[in-house]
Order: structure tokens, then C-alpha cells, then sequence
């Protein structure tokens, strides 16, 4: 499909090159759409969230079955996620495409892509929803691809095509096998005749999604196409892929497996508490040794889907052995983990987009000192990065809380499943949160503090002023979730409601404070406050403290001894992650090698000493590539059935038919 | 066996601290007794550093008298010298010099930091630390004692 389009090659061109007349106006209507899509999304989503929405269904559309769109609480508030994500990335793409000189075809296909991603939670039916998940799969590969002549653009593509529709192909057995035996198309049928289905079909439904929605999702062991081709797409689709796309997952496996489906035996939650607590400690862990900017993002994706997933599953656990209170704070805690890791990664893949397009780096090793030339991007950049750490003031504080609250007040007694799920759950969540740090202030902290490391880095400069109002808009979404998350309270009690299968009347208050129905109590917004006055306070004090003191002297940076410092005495991301890489060689695996070359004079004098590390991931290796062995080598079998004679083809053909006249007799 | 019984066993090792030696020089304005110590080897032949490693291991314990050896310039009152300068480490005991906020103490110990010892006129020597930086206290010796060392710190904070 791209291969028809004039591409310009997208190099770092210098800022003075001047955007052809039709290119900027092709970014502002792209961008102008985006955003006016967002913004409808945003409505709609609300109208759904809090309103009763009459049901469409469009015959004429679709042969036999016909369109059929229907929006409640659970598909407004992903709706409404989506439009919040479209409208920044829209508002950005127009410095953004301009700079960059995207292509036109990614330029007409990107609202296309938001208007997919806005019709998968409004579907009403099993083939409504099939098709706009395909138009969503499609639309962002097409998008994938914008720079397919660089060759590891088209190998990201390639797995991502692969990964995506095989997970489309589970998702479909899935559903038509729920389809065909309850016998209806539409949801509100599934639901009604789900007696129809044995506990085993059920069973299979469920298996088939989660392996089809944990493939878009990013999970464990699906997840090799995030850190693939999130780096190689355009950063503005980085952001709508990783901020809303990898949702329309979470929502499949929360629309059939806990809300049509469930609630399921007691081993469907535990399993989503398996792949949940793996994917999130094994996507952080390749975060932490990551040196791509980007690819440190899409790994953190799967991390935080995995505490989603996580937290799901601890959801449906708890309910099934009648901890419904619980259950409701764990759900809660997804659902706001759901908007707050829109939100803050959104604005991290944005800001990691205009330091790409002002300086032509995402190798943290080449970055530093950006602080000093791109402020702007680098306080929202914080902001984003604190959203990740979940630590207090960042936007994924709040749902990480919610979900430690509800793994550490589970019941004791009599339950061993639960007595051993529960801790290892909370291990989970502390191992993946801290190491979440790690990575983070290695992504903040290394790309952009300091001293630049390379030319690049050396001559970057702000983003224009409309990427720069996208990254705030995010930005301030972020804050709002961060210190007052009562803003989304309603909305989930909404959500929570139709989700009685595993919640209860009794859910979380999200007010001012934060009250859990048999569990803490916490406010965000008076830890804000305090933490501001304690920080007024210290510089108050310190500033009375210094008031005798005599006027500073200006000297030279301390260097060790030598006269000036130099950008290679500064840490980079490789030795930041070095005592990582160690601890956890067995689970990396990293491919190090240390090469010394002396002088010709003596063998005891050094020349050079190379470090080279380089991170595959492991389970693509270890998983993927037997998979690919076996397929090639059936492939070969299969290839010698068919070998060119005619008189071969025709002895199959009659074959064929004798079989079918035998099996039919 | 456990530590206590090690402890028992081997008893007191540290050596009995004698009288204050008596100011040399003006301890450093705020310096009330403890003293934070930068060690610089500007060329010595290493004898110097294991006296200097030996008054501060556990048998004389300089740290008794608030002494502190620290890891850089910045967090230090005082300079601790060995050896001659030699040219490669000039300038860097320079900028080690500036580097320490005022007002500071340079100790220069051993014979060769004093008045370059043996290696007077030697090829590759700059001179002593007085050639280079100011110095305000000097500990003969070659090597000098860690009894030596101690009381020069201790001539600086008086204590």
C-alpha cells in the first residue's frame, strides 16, 4: 500500500529547510482532523459514561448482519481515552509533519486510524467489533510502514503484521466460537445466552481473546512487535499506538472475559495474574538496560499493561472467593491505571518525538544536555517520566497504590491459593515499580541532564510552538490525574457499575481523599501540598541559614585533577544499567564482549580498550525463533507436494474428489 | 567462632593516645577538632601512603582525633601531600589545590614532599610541595612515623 507513494526519505533535515505550501497544509488538516476526532471521542465518550446512548444499527452497511454500534460506561471511558490522546498527538502532528516532512498517505490514514480506534469500544456486535479492530490493525501498520525504505522499518513491520493478525486470528476463533454457541452476533445476546455455553467452550472463548487481546496489548509472550516498531514509526503514532492502541486490548479482555464471559472459574484470574506479573517484571527489566529512548518506552508499555492485566486478574480472584470489596478496588485501580498511563506515556512518546526531530538521536548514549536547550521538553519530559515511576505526583501514583491496597488486604485464611498468589503479586508490583524508577531516571536523567554527549545532542533546540502545546496539553492531563484523580472518580463508579459481575454497590471513593472500603485512605492532593510547603520550607530555611554567609565564589567544574571535564567522564545509559545487567544476567542474557588492543611496542601498554553490549530479547530467541525453524522447515515438506507436474495436480483433484464422494456416501 | 570471642581474644590493639602536641599553624576558621582530609600523591614511591594508611588503620586510629580521609577536594579542609611533584602531577595538585574551599591547610609529609629527599634534580621532578603550593605543615621523615603523621594533624586542630 505504501509502496505507491512518493516518500521523501525523513533525514533530520536542518530547521531552515522551508515545508512545501501543500505539505504544511496537508499537516494542518491531518493534524486539525486528529484533533477533531479527539475531541468528538472525548463527547461521545462522556455522553456514553454518564447517559443512557440509543444504539445504532446500520443494516445497509455491512452484508447480512449490518453495523452495530452501542456505547455504555465501560466503552465510553476508552472512548473518552482515546480522544484525549488524539487530540494532543493532532494538535503536535502539525509542527511535527512539518518538520519531519511525513509522507501524505501516514498524514490521511492517521485520523483514519483514530476513527478505528474510536469505533472498537462502540462496537455493539461480534462483527462490528471484528471489523473495526482489523480497520485499527491495518490502519496502524500502514503507519508502521511511513519510512519503509530503512530496511529495519519493514523487518518492525513485518513482525508487527505477523504478531497482530495472528492475534486477530485467535481473537476471531474466539469470538465466533462464543458467536456460534450462544447463536447470537450482538453483546446484549451473548450476555443473555450464556447459559447456552458449556464451561469448557467458555473456557477455550477465553484463552483465544487473551492470547488475541495480550498480543495488541503487549503482553508476555506476544510483546516483540512494541519494542520493534515503536521506535521505527513516527513518534505522534508512537504516541497513539503505545498511549491508546495497546488499550484496545486491556478493553477486550475486559468487555469478554470479565464482563460478557465472567465471572469464569477461579484459574482465569490467576492466569491473568501470571501473564500480568511476568510481563510487567520482564518488560521492565529490558526498560532498565534499554539505551534506545524509545524502545525504553514500549518496553515500559508492556510493563505497565502487565500491572493492568495484573490488576485485573487480582480483580477477578478476589471476587471469586467473595472479597468484592476488594475486587472493586483492584478493578478501579486498573481502570485509572488505563487513563493514567495514556496520559503520561502519550507525552513521554511526544517528547521523545521532538528530541528525535531536534537533535536525530535515540540512543541515550548520544543525548545529555538538553535541559540547558530544550527546556520546555524537558520539564514535560519530567512530568512523564515521574507518570512512569508511579511515585507521588506522577500520574501513575494513584492506580499503583490502589493496587498494592488490594493485594495487601486480601483475606487470610483457609485459601492457599490466595495466600501464596497475593505476596507474590505484591513482590511483583514492588520489583516492577522499582526498577520502573531506575528506568526512568536513567531515561530523564541521562538524555537530558549533564553535558551533551554528541554533536546532535550539542545543537538541538526547542520544539515549534504547536508540538510544544500538544506536550502540554498531555502534560496537564497528567497533573490533573496525579494530584486530583476525583476528576475520574464518577466516571469509574459509572464503569464499575456495569462490571456487577465483579464489583460491588460498595466501590472506592475517589474524592479529595481517597477512602477504600476496608482498606486505607490517602490523598494525593494534600501529599502534593505538603510536599510543596516542605519544599518552601527547606529553601526558606536554607536561604535564613545563608544570610551571614560571605558572597559565593565562581570556580571551575571539579574534574578529578585534570583541567577541563569532558562529556566522556559522565555516565552513559550503558554504565547506568551496568549493576542491572549484572544481577539479572540469567533473564537478559546480554551479548558483552570487551575488546583490548595494545601498542605494537609492549603488550603491558593499552591502546584502546571497546565495551560492545547489546540486548536481544530473550524470548524472542528463545521462542520465536524455534517457532520460525518449524514453520520454514513444514514449509519445505509442504513445497515438495507441489512440484510443477500437471499430471500430480490432477491425480490431488481426483483424490480430493473420491475422498469427498467416499466421506459423503 | 563468633566475634565476641574474637574481640575477647585479641583485646585492645590501639595504641594509648599521648598529649596534645600544640598548634603549629591557625586550624581553619570552623574546624572545632574534627578535620577533613584530602590525600594527594603528587609522585610518591608508595612508602609514605602505607604509614599514611597505617596511621589511620585500626592500631593508631587517627580517626580518634576526628580526622577523615575523604574522596575528593570538595569535601575537604586539608590537603595531605606525599612525595616530590613530579611534571605530570603538577598541575594537577594545582587544580587540587584550588579546588578545596578556602580556608584551607596543606600538610606535606615525608621527606620528599618536604625538600624532594632523594630524588633532588631528578629528571622528571618539578620539586618539593612548597614549589608548587603553599604549604603550612611538614612531617619529616622517610618514611616519616604514624605517630608523626597524627601529631601534625593533631598540631592542626589542636586537639
Amino acid at each position: 500500500m505504501s509502496t505507491t507513494v512518493d516518500v521523501a526519505p525523513a533525514p533530520h533535515t536542518t530547521p531552515e529547510v522551508i515545508a512545501h505550501p501543500s505539505r504544511v497544509g496537508a499537516a494542518v488538516l491531518s493534524g486539525g482532523l486528529t484533533a477533531a476526532l479527539g475531541v468528538a471521542g472525548i463527547s461521545l465518550g462522556i455522553a456514553g459514561l454518564f447517559h443512557k446512548v440509543a444504539s445504532v444499527h446500520i443494516g445497509w452497511l455491512v452484508p447480512l448482519v449490518g453495523v452495530q454500534l452501542n456505547l455504555d460506561p465501560l466503552g465510553g471511558l476508552f472512548v473518552t481515552v482515546t480522544g484525549a490522546v488524539a487530540v494532543p498527538v493532532g494538535v503536535y502532528l502539525v509542527g511535527y509533519a512539518r518538520h519531519e516532512h511525513l509522507p501524505r498517505l501516514s498524514l490521511a490514514v492517521l485520523p483514519l486510524f483514530v476513527a478505528a480506534m474510536l469505533l472498537v469500544p462502540m462496537a455493539g456486535s461480534v462483527t462490528t467489533f471484528l471489523l473495526a479492530w482489523e480497520l485499527m490493525a491495518l490502519a496502524s501498520l500502514a503507519l508502521v510502514l511511513t519510512h519503509h525504505r530503512r530496511a529495519e522499518v519493514r523487518t518492525a513491520g513485518g513482525l508487527y503484521a505477523v504478531l497482530t493478525q495472528l492475534g486477530f486470528a485467535a481473537i476471531l476463533t474466539g469470538l465466533l466460537v462464543a458467536s456460534a454457541s450462544s447463536g447470537a452476533d450482538t453483546f446484549a445476546g451473548l450476555a443473555a445466552h450464556l447459559d447456552r455455553m458449556s464451561p469448557g467452550t467458555r473456557s477455550v472463548v477465553f484463552v483465544l481473546t487473551v492470547i488475541g487481546f495480550g498480543s495488541k496489548a503487549g503482553l508476555l509472550p506476544l510483546h516483540a512487535w512494541l519494542p520493534r516498531a515503536h521506535p521505527e514509526a513516527p513518534s505522534p503514532v508512537s504516541a497513539l499506538m503505545s498511549a491508546a492502541m495497546v488499550n484496545a486490548g486491556i478493553y477486550g479482555i475486559v468487555r469478554f472475559d470479565a464482563q460478557l464471559l465472567g465471572p469464569g472459574p477461579r484459574w482465569w484470574g490467576l492466569a491473568l495474574m501470571v501473564v500480568g506479573g511476568a510481563s510487567a517484571m520482564y518488560g521492565v527489566l529490558q526498560a532498565s538496560v534499554a539505551t534506545d529512548l524509545k524502545r525504553l518506552l514500549a518496553y515500559s508499555t508492556t510493563e505497565n499493561m502487565g500491572l493492568i492485566v495484573l490488576a485485573l486478574g487480582a480483580a477477578s480472584l478476589l471476587s471469586s472467593v467473595g472479597a468484592r470489596d476488594l475486587a472493586a478496588i483492584a478493578l478501579t485501580a486498573a481502570l485509572l491505571h488505563v487513563v493514567g498511563h495514556a496520559a503520561f506515556k502519550s507525552l513521554a512518546f511526544l517528547c521523545a518525538g521532538a528530541v528525535l526531530a531536534f537533535t536525530g538521536l535515540r540512543d541515550l548514549d548520544q543525548m545529555g544536555g538538553l535541559a540547558r536547550r530544550m527546556p520546555t521538553t524537558t520539564v514535560l519530559f519530567g512530568i512523564a517520566a515521574l507518570g512512569a515511576c508511579g511515585l507521588p505526583l506522577g500520574a501513575g501514583f494513584v492506580s499503583e497504590w490502589l493496587l498494592v491496597q488490594a493485594l495487601i488486604h486480601a483475606p487470610r485464611g483457609g485459601d492457599s491459593t490466595l495466600a501464596l498468589a497475593m505476596p507474590l503479586a505484591v513482590g511483583a508490583v514492588a520489583l516492577t515499580t522499582g526498577l520502573g524508577v531506575a528506568a526512568m531516571v536513567k531515561a530523564f536523567g541521562l538524555g537530558f541532564l549533564a553535558r551533551p554527549r554528541s554533536e546532535g545532542a550539542a545543537k538541538a533546540r526547542e520544539a515549534t510552538p504547536s508540538m510544544v502545546i500538544g506536550m502540554t496539553l498531555a502534560a496537564s492531563v497528567c497533573a490533573v490525574l496525579a494530584v486530583a484523580p476525583v476528576a475520574v472518580g464518577p466516571a469509574l463508579r459509572h464503569v464499575l457499575d456495569t462490571l456487577s459481575g465483579i464489583a460491588v454497590p460498595n466501590t472506592p471513593r475517589l474524592g479529595v481523599m481517597l477512602r477504600l472500603p476496608g482498606a486505607g485512605s490517602m490523598s494525593p492532593a494534600l501529599l502534593a501540598a505538603a510536599l510543596a510547603v516542605a519544599v518552601l520550607a527547606v529553601i526558606a530555611l536554607a536561604q535564613w541559614g545563608a544570610r551571614h554567609r560571605p558572597e559565593p565564589a565562581t570556580v571551575p567544574l571539579w574534574a578529578c585533577g585534570a583541567d577541563t571535564l569532558t562529556p566522556r567522564m559522565q555516565y552513559t545509559a550503558t554504565s547506568f544499567a551496568e549493576p542491572l545487567q549484572r544481577v539479572f544476567d540469567d533473564v537478559l542474557r546480554p551479548d558483552t564482549d570487551v575488546e583490548i588492543s595494545h601498542y605494537a611496542e609492549s603488550r603491558y601498554l593499552v591502546e584502546k580498550v571497546a565495551y560492545r553490549a547489546q540486548f536481544t530479547d530473550a524470548i524472542e530467541e528463545r521462542l520465536y525463533r524455534p517457532v520460525v525453524r518449524g514453520v520454514l522447515a513444514w514449509a519445505g515438506w509442504v513445497r515438495r507436494a507441489h512440484s510443477g507436474s500437471v499430471h500430480l495436480y490432477l491425480a490431488y483433484g481426483a483424490l480430493g474428489l473420491l475422498f469427498v464422494l467416499v466421506a459423503a456416501r | 567462632m563468633g566475634w565476641p570471642r574474637r574481640i575477647k581474644r585479641i583485646g585492645r590493639i590501639v595504641e594509648s593516645a599521648t598529649g596534645a602536641p600544640g598548634p603549629a599553624v591557625a586550624a581553619p576558621t570552623a574546624v572545632t577538632g574534627s578535620l577533613q582530609i584530602r590525600h594527594v600523591d603528587a609522585g610518591s614511591c608508595n612508602g609514605c601512603e602505607i604509614e599514611v594508611s597505617g596511621a589511620f588503620g585500626p592500631v593508631y586510629d587517627a580517626e580518634r582525633f576526628g580526622a577523615r580521609l575523604v574522596a575528593s577536594p570538595r569535601h575537604a579542609d586539608a590537603l595531605l601531600v606525599t612525595g616530590v611533584v613530579t611534571r605530570n602531577m603538577a598541575q594537577p595538585l594545582r587544580n587540587t589545590f584550588d579546588a578545596v574551599a578556602q580556608p584551607k591547610v596543606v600538610i606535606a609529609v615525608g621527606d620528599c614532599a618536604r625538600n624532594c629527599g632523594m630524588f633532588t634534580d631528578a629528571y622528571g621532578v618539578v620539586g618539593a610541595v612548597a614549589d608548587v603550593i603553599p604549604v603550612d605543615v611538614t612531617v619529616p621523615g622517610c618514611p616519616p612515623r604514624p605517630q608523626d603523621i597524627i601529631d601534625s594533624i593533631r598540631s592542626v586542630t589542636d586537639r
